[in-house]
């Protein structure tokens, strides 16, 4: 398996100026694709976030719900159920998505493999494991659940990355490792929801797959501020992080600096995984598909962090509202993203072209 | 490899083997009595406090069982403990087969998906034919189980490089969550399918008396003694497909053969117990450590060490939250992870 | 516990109910600016500036308001409106139904019907009311934010509910005397007789009240199951468990193994769920280690849904029944 990364051979045989120009030609080219299509998918997002407030019990208009948001012209009925009802759903659901889509594509370049996300390898069911201890064992509120979330995702991404770590990093091994610690932290929130006196199951199932409808109000105000804060900074980063995907050894030349950026964008994954986990639990497969759908429409201009993160957040909508809508009883979100991210893991693998040996 | 150094050296492992029958045999016996200390222990341990010379009162006075210690033993204890030796055996004997079927130091029941398949199948079972006990939904685990781990293997021999460990365990991770997934929207949409299923999903010896033993037990039984018997074309297995073909071995019957006898063990071993992962995967290695590649000695190893690992498992479920217990299932997963992550990060993963 | 501190801890219950019942009675009423007061099983004082008339109710309560004439335009219950034993014989006719599984209320459906009261009872182990508990979706509780929640405590009595939830029907303009119901709370009053004379010609007869399911044998704790406070007061000996729950004290958990801890000489078990419990305990070998188990000394308990004279009345009447046919010396 390999990332397909779009590297067309510069033709051979062509005056140096001409390769100069087209080159240039390209690049803008790149810049333009890569504009249109974050900016398209950013719309797509949106509507897909107005969509979900304005299915339920009491179908609205889309005009209905961005008046009541934007607080023109609303009656007092539809801001109830918009504003106190479904809006912090759908943040909910827009945050952590975003929060997602820009972690997993984060991991995927920085460990250069499409199978590397945080809720593959373990990141996310580290942040379940110390948030479920926290509010089970510690009883645990408000501010302390989301920190203690950060914290396992920390935590369980240094423990993956030592145990990983054998004169270097191999994506592979690492992923390997991702799985077996994420089983154990699985393992882990089982063996703590029976501890407890979490005697309904319906909330253990929030720890085990995940549910935007179950995310409190502290733990979604808490990301939003995160991605407020951490994707600006993600961008200027992403700009280096171009240059590291040229590969470590023609990045080191570059200078600590690009060191620097790679620690930064990692703790900006972890974190945002930790925090969207503590939000909404481990919700599998949007981080590891958000990537690479993100890729395939920006074409050359692979990589972008923002265009992924709206994949991320239209996914996770969109998951949601099958999830709570199309079936006899609410499901959590997580078994929707997994009836679908489980079978595009599967074509990722039987497509793959390379041989991963792994070790 | 021309044939005759293929032939030297199975000769020369033929002759090492003889020299070993006599410390593998002892082995074997040595394992033997590990395991009948540890069925004790598990007839012996529990929620309730039996004396031992209570529980062998129990035994010694069969046919008057009146008091409550002696029901407790003999009805509820005795009939985990022996469904913990055959699912123990079963799951490790699986463990070996897959193993060396595919040439892949990661394949293992629960990680191939395999349990998954058949905890799928058992909950469409119950949701859509309206089937209920062990022995009503047994067929519906073994075509799980079959049809899991024929999309794993078809999954990760797709592309260059054949069915690799990475791609098999990532092959297996990606089936265990769809077929996961799927089991969570029946269970959740079905409250008569949840009640059935909420105890059995995680994996556990609990609960299990002797009606759901006898019912599988049959198929256990059969499938052991079947798996007993592919030592020698495991052997040939191994030795790569064209000298296994060289030798005489029909390569695609046999392994359609063994993933049959796979799917028969996991199923029963499911459909009485839950999905319970990683001890297919332990056991086998451990056997390996012991008693090198000749699979005609990893298998019974494998179907010692298994059971022991799980009832040890389950013991110390007993005691860990007692008077509560926890699930044989959850202590694996933690256990047996940690092993996992070793064999990925020392193993030498792609030789078997 | 001794028999005497357990009559004591219900003695002192008491008192506290009958305090919360005279507050009542003295603050529920429509004052004379219009505005409408009622004390909640909290404690904590409702004001309403009107007399509501647009009420979301629970499945118990709004069988209760029903049977004075109320009609809630919108209730929630735990379980389907079929099965709910509460609304058995109740016309549903034009009344929204909100959820039928706990944990689920559609707000937005809710809110669409403009309520000015939510009544549902006051559980004092989890300090929320019914529908509004920890555990239950945040998008659910947001209920509690249509309009004021009121109900009786689910505490020392079922007589507290159905006490409290006349006065509230009271104090929404209900005619508490209507013939019928005064009918339901004479055979009330009956059946505690005949109650109370089948316990006292066998006051030695012991029983326990318990749900068995595949990985527990759930013993409830009379002391938040308030129609087992009733037994007790009436002179049924309902065993109290010693080690309730820490967490969930309306039971204590004991492993099937160890079944026949408790020895009663008859067990109660929820009559909801009559059948598909014992099958269910019927599975595990230790069942019949209980001696009354094995003697089939199993009958209705009529658990945590109570709220009516009529409903208790019947449910007392069968018990009577069964204790008069009991043998007080199974367990022993």
């Amino acid at each position: 398996m390999s990332v397909t990364l779009d590297k067309r051979p510069v033709p051979e045989d062509v005056p140096a100026d001409i390769v100069e120009d087209e080159l240039q030609r390209q690049r803008r080219g790149r810049q333009l694709r890569y504009a249109g299509v974050t900016v398209a998918l950013g719309v797509l997002a949106f509507g897909v976030f107005v969509v979900t407030m304005m299915v339920g019990s009491y179908r609205l208009t889309g005009e209905q719900v961005l008046r009541s948001i934007f607080g023109v012209g609303s009656t007092p009925e539809v801001d109830f159920i918009v504003l106190e009802l479904r809006l912090p759903v759908a943040t909910a659901g827009f945050a952590v998505g975003l929060a997602l889509g820009v972690a997993g594509t984060l991991f995927q370049r920085l460990l250069r493999n499409p199978l590397a996300s945080p809720d593959f390898v373990g990141v996310s069911s580290g942040a379940s494991l110390t948030a479920v201890t926290g509010i089970v064992i510690l009883n645990a509120q408000d501010i302390t659940v989301p920190a203690l979330a950060l914290g396992g995702a920390l935590v369980s991404s240094v423990l993956m990355y030592l145990l990983a770590f054998k004169d270097g990093i191999s994506g592979y091994r690492f992923i390997l490792i991702g799985i077996g610690v994420s089983a154990f932290m699985s393992g882990l929130v089982s063996y703590v929801i029976t501890r407890g006196t979490l005697h309904d199951a319906r909330e253990a199932m929030h720890w085990l797959v995940g549910s935007v409808g179950l995310s409190g109000e502290t733990e979604t105000r808490l990301l939003v501020v995160a991605l407020v804060v951490l994707l600006p900074l993600t961008a200027a980063l992403s700009t280096q992080l171009r240059s590291l995907e040229l590969g470590d050894d023609s990045a080191r030349a570059l200078g600590t600096r690009v060191q620097l950026a790679h620690l930064a964008l990692i703790a900006i994954s972890v974190a945002l995984t930790g925090l969207a986990t503590a939000a909404a639990g481990p919700i599998a497969f949007v981080a590891l598909v958000a990537g690479p759908v993100a890729n395939r429409l920006l074409g050359p201009a692979a990589g972008g962090v923002l265009a992924a993160g709206f994949v991320g957040a239209t996914l996770l909508m969109s998951a949601d509202l099958v999830a709570v809508h199309m079936f006899p009883a609410e499901l959590p979100t997580g078994v929707v993203t997994g009836l679908v991210g489980a079978p595009y893991l599967l074509w990722l693998l039987a497509t793959s072209n390379k041989e991963g040996a792994g070790g | 490899m021309s044939l005759s150094v293929a032939d030297s050296a199975a000769e020369s492992k033929t002759r090492r083997s003889r020299l070993r029958v006599p410390t593998l045999g002892g082995g074997l016996l040595v394992l033997l009595g590990a395991l009948v200390v540890t069925v004790f222990l598990s007839v012996a341990l529990g929620s309730r406090s039996i004396s031992p010379l209570d529980v062998l009162n129990a035994f010694t006075h069969l046919d008057r069982s009146v008091s409550t210690d002696g029901t407790v033993t003999l009805e509820m204890r005795v009939p985990r403990t022996l469904l913990g030796i055959l699912v123990g055996a079963a799951l490790g004997a699986s463990g070996a087969i897959l193993q060396g079927v595919t040439r892949n130091p990661l394949a293992d029941p629960g990680i191939m998906g395999v349990n998954a398949g058949a905890a799928a199948a058992i909950v469409v079972a119950i949701a859509l034919f309206d089937l209920h006990g062990v022995s009503g939904y047994l067929w519906f685990a073994f075509g799980g189980a079959i049809g899991a781990t024929l999309l794993v293997y078809a999954v990760a021999s797709l592309g260059r490089g054949g069915a690799s460990p990475l791609k098999l365990a990532l092959a297996g991770a990606a089936v265990t969550a769809a077929l996961t997934s799927l089991t969570s929207a029946v269970l959740m949409t079905d409250d008569v399918v949840l009640d059935e299923m909420r105890f059995w999903q995680v994996g556990s010896l609990a609960g299990r008396y002797l009606p759901i033993f006898y019912s599988v037990a049959p198929f256990l039984l059969v499938g052991l003694a079947a798996s007993l018997l592919c030592g020698w074309a495991l052997n040939g297995l191994a030795l790569g497909d064209d000298t296994a073909r060289a030798l005489g071995l029909r390569v695609g019957q046999v392994r359609v053969l063994m993933f049959a006898v796979v799917a028969v063990l996991c199923g029963a071993a499911t459909a009485a117990c839950g999905p319970i992962v990683f001890v297919g995967l332990v056991a086998p290695h451990l056997a390996r450590l012991i008693c090198g590649p000749d699979y005609r000695w990893i298998l019974p190893y494998s179907m010692l060490l298994s059971p022991l690992l799980l009832l040890l498992c389950d013991i110390l479920g007993r005691l860990l939250i007692s008077p509560g217990e926890l699930q044989v299932g959850v202590v694996l997963g933690v256990l047996g992870a940690p092993f996992f992550i070793a064999l990925v990060r020392y193993g030498r993963l792609a030789e078997l | 516990m001794t028999l005497r501190t357990c009559f004591a801890l219900i003695a002192a219950l008491l008192l506290t109910a009958c305090g919360v019942a005279n507050n009542e009675s003295k603050d529920a009423s429509d004052s004379k600016d219009g505005t409408w007061t009622f004390v909640d099983g909290s404690g904590e004082t409702v004001t309403v500036d009107h007399t509501p008339k647009r009420i979301i109710a629970h499945a118990g309560p709004a069988a209760v308001l029903m049977s004075y004439g109320i009609k809630p335009v919108g209730i929630y219950g735990d379980e389907s409106v079929k099965t709910d034993p509460n609304l058995q014989d109740v016309d549903l006719d034009g009344v929204t139904i909100l959820g039928e599984e706990w944990g689920s209320i559609d707000v937005e459906k809710a809110a669409g019907l403009d309520p000015d009261l939510i009544v549902a009872d006051w559980w004092p182990a989890e300090k929320a009311h019914s529908g509004l508990e920890s555990g239950v979706k945040a998008k659910s509780k947001k209920l509690a934010e249509l309009a004021p929640v009121v109900g009786a405590s689910q505490g020392a009595s079922i007589l507290e509910l159905a006490e409290g939830y006349e006065k509230l029907a009271a104090s929404l303009g209900a005619d508490v005397d209507d013939p019928e119901l005064a009918a339901d709370k004479k055979r009330f009053e009956e059946a505690k007789t005949r109650f109370e004379e089948a316990t006292a010609a066998k006051p030695g007869l012991t029983a326990l009240a318990v749900s068995p399911a595949d990985d527990l044998l759930y013993v409830a704790n009379p002391k938040y199951a308030p129609e087992l406070l009733d037994f007790q007061s009436w002179g049924l000996d309902v065993i109290n468990p010693d080690s309730p729950d820490k967490g969930f004290p309306y039971w204590e958990n004991v492993s099937w193994e160890n079944a026949d801890k408790y020895q009663p000489d008859i067990l109660l078990l929820d009559s909801r769920t009559f059948d598909d419990s014992l099958a269910k305990a019927r599975k595990q070998p230790t069942w019949n280690t209980i001696k009354a188990a094995k003697a089939e000394a199993v009958v209705n308990w009529p658990a945590y849904w109570l709220h009516s004279y009529g409903h208790y009345a019947d449910a007392l009447d069968q018990l009577a029944a069964d204790i008069e046919k009991a043998d007080e010396n199974i367990g022993d």
